[in-house]
Order: structure tokens, then C-alpha cells, then sequence
């Protein structure tokens, strides 16, 4: 396979803000985007040279009650949100302060009842995977040493007929690779990194995508991208 | 509201402020909401996307950096990849319900648009118009009601490949032609 000249990156980024791009085109430039900043100003320019078309479209004014529904989700949004804004400080606090490894594990695994992962250990790096700073939907453990990877669904809904898939994206790989399909009951537990370098595993993004049950057929991921997250070094 | 307002509107926003937001809804849900129905045509599924549109608008509005973006590019962009993002996941629409082409509004005296961005509608305007058809209407058809490479296909009655090498060449003229017009006047 040849690897694509950095033209045609830039009209494949002209393609995703269009929104041409099949379905795994467009998963594999999402994901690589999020770790890439260059490709990231590329496809921002392309979304700059775009936008007065869109900001020319006349404007349409909403029902009264998308308004009123709005204010109502907010209220849930803002309530499940200071939960994991809550953690997060608390995992910044704790990095911060260095405390010891398994007083941070045991309190954020308590805190979002993840009690099935085994005693932290220094080589043990836990990632959030949400889709923004209010939606945390899965934790990922990574015990890098054995490279055993623990996933569970904190929050994640069952979706029927569908499949979470989760991929490991980094640069050095190409495009992201499938790390196997999720259950949403109870923990996962695989040696699913056993092949990777500690460093790519370390740095890489860690992604969820929703693919048809049993996962994508076709190797790349195909569904779309759900919840993202990157590693914590829990001991320093 | 000017565009230099809803920066600070948008600071507001970003430090949890719900009157703020509710004021940032108010100024710029109009303008959203066109976007997003010419995209899904529905609005049972336009009125929910909206909402979560302003919801991930409530979450990243820390995020939004104005040297980068104009509040209401940023806004529109997050709009358009959740319509698409639906779109994608929906039932696609029959290609007879669209229109034959597509007009871009020659100007706007859209408040919310400041000076820079008029001008920018009108460079992108005469660079279109540079593009010949029906790839003019092609990449106007995909960017404003979300059509995909399969149903321009279907429209244009061409091979799908035929549709993304076409797709190419009009995206490569029309950065040539934007880039040209920049070096141009600066």
C-alpha cells in the first residue's frame, strides 16, 4: 500500500469537512486528527475556507421547546458532569502531590465502582475514555509491563445489534488498530498489547467506536467514534 | 450582537455561566438551526441535534480559542458534524427530494457576520464560480444538505470513483484559488 502524499492528506481533509468521506475514511481521519496537530490545522483550514457558506445559509428559527428541552437537559448533563470533572480533579490533585500508587488506584476505582481490577501496581496506567470532559463511558487499566489491558463500561449503553470495538491510534502504527470488541457488562480482560512497543502504548490514543455486532468487518474501524482517552501515569 | 460580543458571551460560558448561555442560544440558535435542517431535512431530528449541538457547545466552550476561529465558525462546525454525524447513522434521503442546484447567498447582512467574514463569503463565492459544472453543484450539494460520494453518484449519474476524482479537483481549485486571492491582497 503506498503512503499517501501529503496532497492527497490535504484533499482527503478537504473530503472530511465536506463530509464525503465513507464511513472508515472518515473514523480514521477523526481519530488521527485527535493526536495530530498538523493534520488538525489542515482540516481547520479547510473548515475556515468552507464556513461562510454554511454562515450564509438563511437562518431558521426553532421551535419554542427545543429551548425549554434544552434547559432540561442541561440540568442532568451538568449533574452526571461533576462527577467525572470531580474525578478528574482528583487524578490531577493526586499526580500533583505524588501520593502513592494504590491510594489513587483504590480511590478512583472505588469512586466509579471498578472494583474488579487487580491492586494497582507502578507499571498500571488508567485512561477515561469519554466523549467530552462530562461523559466518561469507559476505564481502560494497562498493566505495561505484562501489557494485560482491563476495559469496563462505566457508563457506556448497551446498543442493540451493535458492537463497541476499541482501537489503539498512534502515528507509528498508521492507521488505528483493533484492539477487540468491548462487552458493556463486567471487565474485559485481554493481552491485547502484547505486540506493542511500551512507548506507543503509553502515548497512544485510546478509542471507542460503535461497529455492527462483533465488530468491524473489515479490520478498520468503520462505526462511529464514541469516546476517546489517553493513558495516566498513576505513579510518579 | 456583534462578533466581539459573543467572544465575551462565549468566556462567559466557559466559566458555567447559564445566563450566558442562554443568551449565546438566543443569539445564534436561528442561524444553527438553518444550518442543521438543511442537512437532515427533519425536524423532529434537527430539534434534538440542536440541542445536543448547544450541549457539546456547554462542555468545549472552554476550548473555543478566538485567534483561531470567529465564535460563530466554531458554533457552525460543531453544528455540521453533529447533523452529519446523524445523517451518516439515518436513513439517507431520496436524491429526487433535493434541488436540481444550488445558489450560495451572494451576501449577508447577518449581524452575526462581521466584516472579515462577508468578505471571506464573497472570495469563496468567485472561487466557486470559477469551479465548472456539475462540480460547482457537487461540492455545494455535499457541504450545505450532506450529501454523500454514493448519492452524488446517484444524482450525477457517474461512478462513485468518477464522483471523488471530480470531488478532488474542485477542492484543489478552489484552495489554489483562495490561496492565489490571499496572496493577492495581502
Amino acid at each position: 500500500m503506498s503512503t499517501p502524499d501529503r496532497d492527497d492528506i490535504g484533499l482527503l481533509a478537504g473530503e472530511y469537512v465536506l463530509g464525503t468521506l465513507d464511513e472508515s475514511e472518515h473514523n480514521d481521519l477523526s481519530v488521527r486528527r485527535s493526536h495530530n496537530a498538523q493534520l488538525d490545522q489542515i482540516i481547520t483550514a479547510w473548515e475556515q475556507r468552507f464556513a461562510p457558506l454554511a454562515l450564509a445559509i438563511k437562518p431558521v428559527e426553532p421551535p419554542a421547546e427545543v429551548f425549554s428541552g434544552l434547559l432540561r437537559r442541561l440540568d442532568s448533563h451538568v449533574r452526571a458532569g461533576d462527577n467525572i470533572v470531580q474525578l478528574q480533579r482528583q487524578v490531577k490533585r493526586w499526580r500533583r502531590v505524588a501520593v502513592g500508587v494504590s491510594a489513587l488506584a483504590a480511590s478512583l476505582l472505588a469512586y466509579v465502582g471498578f472494583q474488579s481490577l487487580r491492586p494497582a501496581q507502578p507499571d498500571q496506567l488508567v485512561a477515561v475514555l469519554q466523549q467530552s470532559d462530562t461523559s466518561p463511558a469507559f476505564l481502560v487499566s494497562v498493566d505495561i509491563k505484562s501489557r494485560e489491558l482491563t476495559i469496563r463500561s462505566v457508563a457506556a449503553p448497551a446498543q442493540q445489534g451493535k458492537s463497541y470495538e476499541l482501537w489503539i491510534v498512534n502515528d507509528k502504527l498508521g492507521a488505528p488498530r483493533s484492539l477487540g470488541v468491548v462487552d458493556t457488562q463486567g471487565a474485559t480482560v485481554r493481552r491485547a498489547l502484547v505486540t506493542y512497543d511500551s512507548t506507543v502504548v503509553r502515548d497512544a490514543v485510546y478509542a471507542i467506536t460503535l461497529e455492527p455486532r462483533g465488530g468491524s468487518p473489515t479490520g478498520h474501524a468503520t462505526g462511529p467514534i464514541l469516546y476517546t482517552g489517553k493513558l495516566l501515569e498513576m505513579a510518579q | 450582537m456583534d462578533a466581539s460580543e459573543l467572544v465575551t458571551i462565549m468566556k462567559q460560558v466557559a466559566q458555567r455561566d447559564r445566563q450566558a448561555f442562554a443568551t449565546l442560544y438566543k443569539s445564534t440558535a436561528a442561524k444553527l438551526y438553518g444550518v442543521v435542517l438543511r442537512i437532515l431535512y427533519r425536524p423532529d431530528l434537527s430539534d434534538e441535534v440542536l440541542q445536543d449541538v448547544y450541549l457539546k457547545i456547554w462542555d468545549k466552550a472552554a476550548d473555543f480559542d478566538a485567534t483561531k476561529s470567529s465564535v460563530i465558525t466554531w458554533m457552525v462546525t460543531i453544528a455540521r458534524n453533529r447533523a452529519l454525524d446523524i445523517k451518516r447513522r439515518k436513513q439517507p434521503q431520496s436524491v429526487e427530494d433535493l434541488p436540481e442546484s444550488v445558489e450560495i447567498a451572494a451576501e449577508s447582512d447577518d449581524p452575526l457576520q462581521s466584516r472579515e467574514l462577508r468578505e471571506a463569503l464573497q472570495q469563496v463565492n468567485l472561487c466557486m464560480q470559477g469551479i465548472e459544472q456539475p462540480k460547482r453543484d457537487m461540492v455545494l450539494l455535499a457541504y450545505l444538505h450532506g450529501l454523500s460520494r454514493e448519492q452524488l453518484a446517484q444524482k450525477f449519474n457517474a461512478p462513485v470513483a468518477t464522483i471523488k476524482t471530480w470531488l478532488h479537483r474542485s477542492l484543489a481549485q478552489l484552495r489554489l484559488c483562495l490561496q492565489s486571492r490571499a496572496e493577492g491582497s495581502a
